[in-house]
């Protein structure tokens, strides 16, 4: 006999269930599920047998209905030992109530109740109900509700989400350790994970980090607002710390470092490659306000010598990120900077053509002592994506880019 | 090396200083918040009517005040979460719905009571309440939903020193310190409902329900983290003496002129009118003024924390930097809160010392719950780790909650007998 049914938990939880003569034989407490597969599967079920909590077999139970209400039957009461190496959760103990992500909406949403479907195949989870909906069920007004709404046509919104679009990250509630946690957190972009992590507790913020690849934890650390971020750093042991700021950009890593103490700050100086540390330590050298302590100091420049062709070459070698690409300088053999030239001009010119023929000397740029708010002015007069950064003497010290000055705005008008 | 230690001391004291002025917030402005229009009201007529024969309550409410805002405090930075959420994940649904629907009427009670405030302390100042509190009331939604939000509380914290005015009219009135001695020293109690009723009113004005709310999210808004705990409660300590100097202050003032010349009041207001003939029209000035920022101050707040631990408890998006469509359970709440008690003003002859007076006793029936809750959570090992309750915490807390229980079930008794 096939047939399939959908139910919810809250319709499960607390209620008895039966031999298959229809004697009693104890009350569901609780599902256990198996996230690993691809549809999180009822293994085992919580229960209390005789006034003893078990947990046991869901293989020998099954679900009817008879009308509009469900009848749990158990043929075998055996105990259960789940494998291990297994995502397992208990259904109620750690989703119900709990704060889930919500991928899509990339946004916690809290689960009021879990429906479930039985198939010929097992009984999986399939969706969590985050609506008000599931809120009545739960009190135990939702039949009420329905019919005294019914002969008005209105309903009560409910919401579903399914549990592939969702991510339990509340690890202070799982109790145990999930084998392999937070997989789905990979598909969503680094700004939209950053503000999910600034609503969550520490606790679960710290186990999403460790969580992360290092290349993805670094492009969401420097999206954090920067109290989350010291907070990130300040649980994470000094090894991880340093090598997360490692990957990221040296201003970012400044701007961080400089919120953390004296003390923890030194330390992962200290523990940072040198090369990465130094860019760190030279942006920190700068005041708060300054252009210095807002710059990328990775930038392009090629010698005015150069023709078009060993330039692109040059290029090729590099693999520069795309947020640098477009902003290229030239520079005499001392780094003073002469002029800016464009990838366009490259690309169109002949690879024979010297650089100083291409070139764009008529360049604005801002010393690293210059105050920050200047910036934006200039950036909207000349109509510029970024600006180079120099000494006193003229000699290139790093880029603004658009990006880090519209942040800073938006930062300012926050704090205002 | 002498020389060189001196400067490094120096340097750790300006440092820490300057870390207790990074964290000075959270208790400072939950003790602030505490004194407002239902405090007042109720310390207006504790001196009033008993004169300085209840005194001595401020300093058990002071201790066990301090001791939830230490557990709050606790609670925040271990598991960085608000007390809603820690309720919902540990108590269930069906258990938190009945608890915020208790306090969302509650608060709303509390919020009229803050515009009742507002209006009685600006009829004094000569402002009709049909003109004051419609503008307060779109001054406060406005400044929370368009405006900024965190200067507001900076220009708040400096106004609620305002409330210190009321020390300039306790002293003034020309108190009888021998006998506010006697009454700390030797406490005075009847067993008549009347009395029971404004203990239970003064305990649940100082220890209201919803501030526990706030204070831990402030706590965890504000970052702070287990190594800085010992400033974290210097602030609560400073938070909890002020309310507590500014309660005594306001009983002080009410019980030396009113009690004496055997004056009724019905409000806080009254209070203020009747200090004109017995302490001078500056007195009465000022302790208005001490009215009107008290009542505005939580006016602000607490319809913004209620729709903020609301949302948290039932998972709908909350914060005043989400945008209305992102929100719109939470904005609402916020505005719905806010318009309720606004109407509930200005129902004509509404009996407004009823609803102060009602707020205030479910204030206090729903503290021990509150209370209860939070010893639960406090002491769970799951949640709280190594940070769980000292045996001498737990004694203050329960004491508390069983003295609160017994003083509500008594009040009861009289009530029907």
């Amino acid at each position: 006999m096939s047939f399939f049914i959908t139910f919810y938990l809250s319709r499960i939880v607390g209620t008895q269930f039966f031999s298959g003569t229809g004697e009693p034989l104890g009350k569901v407490k609780d599902l256990m599920v198996d996230f690993s597969q691809e549809k999180p599967k009822v293994i085992g079920v919580k229960a209390k047998v005789n006034s003893e909590i078990r947990l046991l077999d869901f293989e020998y139970f099954d679900l009817r209905r008879t009308g509009s209400t469900y009848v749990i039957y158990c043929d075998k009461i055996k105990d259960f030992t789940p494998p291990e190496n297994l995502n397992i959760l208990y259904l109620h103990e750690n989703i119900i109530d709990k704060q889930i992500l919500d991928i899509n909406g990339r946004k916690l949403v809290r689960v009021n109740d879990i429906r479930l479907a039985r198939l010929d195949s097992g009984s999986f989870a399939v969706a969590v109900d985050v609506g008000i909906d599931g809120i009545l069920r739960r009190l135990g007004f939702a039949k009420l509700l329905h019919k005294l709404l019914a002969p008005f046509k209105l309903t009560v919104p409910s919401r579903y989400i399914l549990f592939d679009e969702v991510e339990a990250v509340d690890s202070s509630t799982f109790g145990i350790t999930l084998s392999k946690p937070f997989t789905k957190l990979h598909t969503l972009h680094p700004s939209d994970l950053a503000d999910v992590i600034e609503d969550l507790d520490k606790n679960s913020r710290k186990a999403i980090f460790e969580a992360l690849d290092e290349e993805k934890a670094a492009d969401v650390l420097e999206e954090l607002e920067p109290e989350a971020q010291v907070d990130v750093i300040d649980s994470l042991s000094t090894e991880k710390a340093a090598d997360l700021l490692e990957k990221m950009p040296a201003d970012e890593a400044a701007d961080l470092i400089d919120e953390l103490e004296d003390e923890k700050a030194e330390q992962l100086l200290n523990e940072i490659e040198k090369e990465s540390s130094d860019d760190i330590r030279d942006i920190l050298k700068y005041e708060e306000d300054t252009v210095g302590s807002l710059m990328a100091t990775d930038f392009i420049s090629f010698n005015e010598d150069k023709t078009v062709g060993e330039t692109i070459n040059e290029l090729r070698k590099l693999k520069p990120e795309s947020n640098t690409i477009y902003y290229l300088y030239v520079v005499d053999k001392n780094d003073k900077l002469l002029a800016t030239v464009s990838l366009r001009d490259l690309v169109i010119s002949d690879p024979s053509t010297p650089l100083n023929n291409i070139m764009n000397k008529n360049i604005i740029s801002v010393f690293d002592t210059d105050e920050v708010d200047s910036l934006a002015e200039i950036i909207s007069k000349y109509n510029l994506l970024a600006i180079p950064v120099t000494n006193k003497d003229m000699l290139m010290e790093g880029v603004i880019v658009i990006d880090d000055i519209v942040e800073d705005l938006l930062d300012k008008r926050k704090t205002e | 090396m002498l020389k060189k230690f001196d400067k490094s001391t120096g340097k750790t004291i300006l440092r820490n200083i300057a870390i207790f002025f990074a964290i000075l917030g959270p208790g400072f402005i939950t003790g602030s918040v505490d004194n407002d229009a239902g405090g007042v009201t109720t310390y207006s007529l504790a001196g009033s009517i008993y004169g300085y024969k209840l005194i001595w309550t401020l300093i058990p409410s002071f201790i066990v005040l301090l001791v939830i805002q230490e557990m709050n405090a606790r609670m925040g930075i271990v598991t960085g979460k608000g007390l809603a959420d820690l309720i919902r994940e540990n108590a269930g649904l069906k258990l938190t719905f009945y608890i915020f629907i208790g306090l969302l009427i509650a608060d709303i009670g509390n919020t009229t009571t803050e515009f009742a405030g507002v209006a009685g302390s600006m009829e004094v100042l000569g402002v009709n309440k049909y003109i004051s509190v419609p503008i307060a009331a779109i001054m406060v939604w406005l400044l929370v939903v368009k405006g900024n939000y965190k200067i507001a509380e900076k220009i708040f914290i400096v106004f609620s020193l305002a409330l210190l005015s009321y020390i300039v009219s306790a002293i003034m009135s020309k108190p009888e310190w021998n006998q506010i001695g006697t009454s700390i020293v030797n406490p005075h109690v009847e067993f008549n409902n009347d009395y029971l009723a404004m203990i239970i009113g003064i305990v649940g004005t100082t220890i209201a329900p919803w501030m526990q709310f706030y204070m831990q999210s402030s706590v965890i808004e504000k970052g702070l983290k287990k190594e800085n705990f010992k400033f974290v409660l210097v602030d609560i300590l400073i938070g909890c003496i002020a309310t507590v100097v500014v309660a005594f202050f306001i009983i002080v003032s009410c019980a030396a002129t009113l009690n004496v010349h055997g004056i009724q009041i019905n409000e806080a207001k009254d209070a203020a009118y009747a200090l004109v003939p017995l302490a001078g029209n500056l007195a009465s000035i000022v302790f208005a003024f001490g009215l009107f920022i008290a009542s505005i101050f939580s006016a602000t707040i607490l319809p913004l924390a209620t729709a903020f631990y609301v949302c948290e408890a039932f998972g709908f998006e909350a914060g005043i930097d989400k945008k209305w469509k992102e929100a719109p359970e939470f904005y609402i709440l916020y505005t719905g809160i806010l318009f309720i008690a606004v109407v509930i003003i200005f129902i004509p002859n509404i009996p407004l010392i009823h609803i102060i007076y009602l707020s205030q006793v479910l204030n206090g029936l729903l503290l021990p719950i509150v209370l209860i809750a939070m010893m639960l959570l406090v002491n769970n090992k799951k949640i709280m780790g190594e940070y769980t309750n000292t045996p001498a915490k737990n004694i203050i807390g329960w004491a508390a909650v069983i003295i609160l229980i017994a003083l509500t079930l008594l009040l009861f008794v009289f009530l029907f007998l």
